[in-house]
């Protein structure tokens, strides 16, 4: 754990040169600025959506996304925030490709997912750790074996997954409780368990959808420490949330999508929506 | 390779979860296969009971008991001559006899009847079986023949295989189109039955494949393990439908050659082995097909 945290620092003095920021919104200007750096929006995007829509076949005359286009690049930690059913998680679904977008294009890593074949979806997802609300952890297993699934399934040999699951299961703080059954784990260390299963395969970017949408305000700054120093790591980080004081706190890119449409884009922003 | 040992394992919980389907799904798998099978059985008989009545057909002219020697010389000498005769040979009364005694399983009736019941006969070999009605008819019509036929009516006095053979023909034609059509519903029932079992797999590990999708398991692997159900339930079906013609084949086979004795109904090994991979490999494709389309069905990918 500390190992990691070592690695991240030096990874942020690398990062050291700042880019001259993007306009902020008034309300982020308004609001004291932590002491966070300024992220490198350099090299290729990670995820790139040029004029994405997304229109459900149940509502044809209300799209889930229009017209969204927005860059993430490597190393960023990004927060995307909406109220419910303004489209965030239809552009999670978009990025792993359980959904095709109705027209515009998506890049993920270079790849473009409008051209890439059935068949190579699956190594795309190996290269995105995922987390949900729900966590989608198998009741029957214990802890390791929820991570180790992960493992066993892109056919990684024993030895890979006796090494790098004890190992990512420090790193969430759960080496104690390899042998538990998922509902033997509270909330936020469930939620640990399917963050630790996202990234043991260590994809560089890791999709969080509403992580902390079950879990009490402790909890789930908890969660989002973990998140933080994964993507210290090197990780890029999206984080679907509609967790106001979580955003407020964190003061980390924001982008904001309201009833399909994006609405702002901003370095340090804040959650910014009235409730 | 430990993924084929993974695919093995899930598809044994698979047969474990759903006990009932599972056993419905091997039982009309292996019920289709044992009437294939026995049908394929069937066929070899026949066919060799077909091959041996064709290249047996001969015709038998039976002649009169109070005949001349003279009459019964001349009508050989007019066969003798006809187009597609090969050979021409005179069995006497003693010798039908005798010959009967040997073909039959209950020679004790003969002796029973006391006398010579059986006629004597001439006994024609042709060089070409699908000339027989043509022969027959020219002896039919002669007035050599006549004059020594058994009964009144030259034609009654006539026999030869022909007309066995094709009644032999119609017969296995009819049987033959009602295999097939019983074999087509048992398959499709087979089909329906394995696509049900897989489907209630698939759903039983709904969760568990909603996670692969997303760590990123390939589709290979995620339906490795249910067309490997079908596969299994398919090979089980097939072994059973082998053991039970295996066991037909050693048990009631020598029962049935023992009593249509004359009948060749011994069936070469080669046939069987051929039959049993038939079985084996039309197994394999009714259970690959039936999970394939549950699969489509009920797991996009």
């Amino acid at each position: 754990m500390t190992e990691a945290t070592n690695q991240g620092a030096e990874q942020r003095l690398e990062r050291a040169p700042s880019r001259t920021g993007r306009l902020a919104a008034d309300l982020s200007e308004a609001l004291p600025v932590l002491e966070i750096d300024d992220l490198p929006q350099q090299g290729a995007p990670v995820i790139a959506f040029d004029r994405v829509s997304k229109v459900y076949p149940a509502q044809p005359n209300r799209p889930a996304l229009e017209d969204i286009s927005l860059q993430i690049y490597p190393g960023e930690f990004v927060f995307l925030v909406g109220h419910s059913g303004s489209g965030k998680s239809t552009l999670v679904r978009l990025i792993i490709r359980e959904l095709k977008p109705s027209s515009g294009k998506i890049t993920i890593a270079g790849e473009d997912l409008g051209s890439m074949r059935n068949w190579r979806v699956p190594y795309l997802r190996r290269n995105i750790g995922c987390v949900f609300q729900d966590f989608k952890l198998l009741p029957n297993k214990t802890v390791f074996e929820n991570v180790a699934f992960a493992l066993e399934v892109i056919g990684k040999s024993r030895s890979v997954i006796r090494t790098q699951v004890p190992e990512v299961l420090r790193l969430v703080g759960l080496q104690d409780k390899l042998d538990k059954l998922p509902d033997q784990l509270s909330g936020g260390e469930a939620q640990r368990v399917s963050i630790a299963r996202a990234i043991v395969n260590r994809p560089p970017l890791l999709v969080c959808d509403e992580p902390t949408g079950n879990l009490d305000p402790q909890t789930s700054r908890g969660i989002m420490d973990l998140l933080e120093r994964i993507n210290r790591t090197g990780t890029t980080v999206l984080v679907a949330t509609h967790d106001r004081e979580m955003v407020d706190n964190m003061r980390r890119r924001v982008i904001a999508l309201d009833r399909g449409h994006l609405t702002r884009d901003q370095q340090r922003g804040v959650y910014g929506f009235d409730v | 390779m430990s993924s084929l040992i993974y695919f093995l394992k899930q598809s044994l919980q698979g047969f474990a979860r759903n006990l009932s389907t599972t056993l419905g799904s091997i039982i009309t798998i292996f019920l289709s296969l044992f009437i294939i099978g026995l049908f394929l059985m069937g066929g070899a008989v026949i066919q060799n009971v077909v091959e041996s009545v064709e290249n047996e057909v001969s015709i038998t002219a039976y002649v009169a008991d109070e005949a001349s020697e003279s009459d019964i010389a001349a009508a050989q000498d007019y066969i003798r001559g006809l187009d597609g005769v090969a050979s021409v040979s005179f069995t006497t009364k003693d010798q039908a006899l005798e010959k009967f005694r040997e073909m039959s399983s209950n020679a004790a009736i003969v002796d029973e009847l006391g006398g010579n019941p059986l006629p004597a006969s001439i006994d024609i070999e042709l060089s070409d079986p699908q000339k027989v009605e043509e022969v027959a008819k020219q002896i039919e019509s002669s007035d050599q023949f006549k004059k020594i036929a058994d009964e009144d009516n030259p034609s009654d006095s006539l026999k030869y295989g022909q007309r066995t053979v094709e009644r032999l023909f119609s017969v296995t034609n009819y049987i033959r189109y009602i295999g097939i059509a019983l074999i087509i519903l048992l398959v499709f029932i087979a089909l329906v039955f394995i696509n049900n079992t897989i489907r209630l797999a698939i759903m039983a590990r709904r969760k568990e494949i909603a996670i692969m999708r997303l760590v990123g398991a390939s589709n290979g692997f995620i339906r490795g393990p249910f067309l490997m159900e079908g596969a299994l339930h398919a090979i089980i079906g097939a072994a059973l439908a082998i053991v039970s013609i295996e066991l037909i084949r050693n048990l009631a086979l020598p029962r049935l050659q023992a009593s249509l004795a004359f009948l060749p109904i011994d069936v070469a090994p080669n046939t069987f082995l051929f039959i049993y991979l038939i079985l084996l490999v039309a197994g394999l494709i009714i259970g690959l097909i039936g999970s394939m389309l549950a699969m489509r069905r009920y797991l996009k990918v």
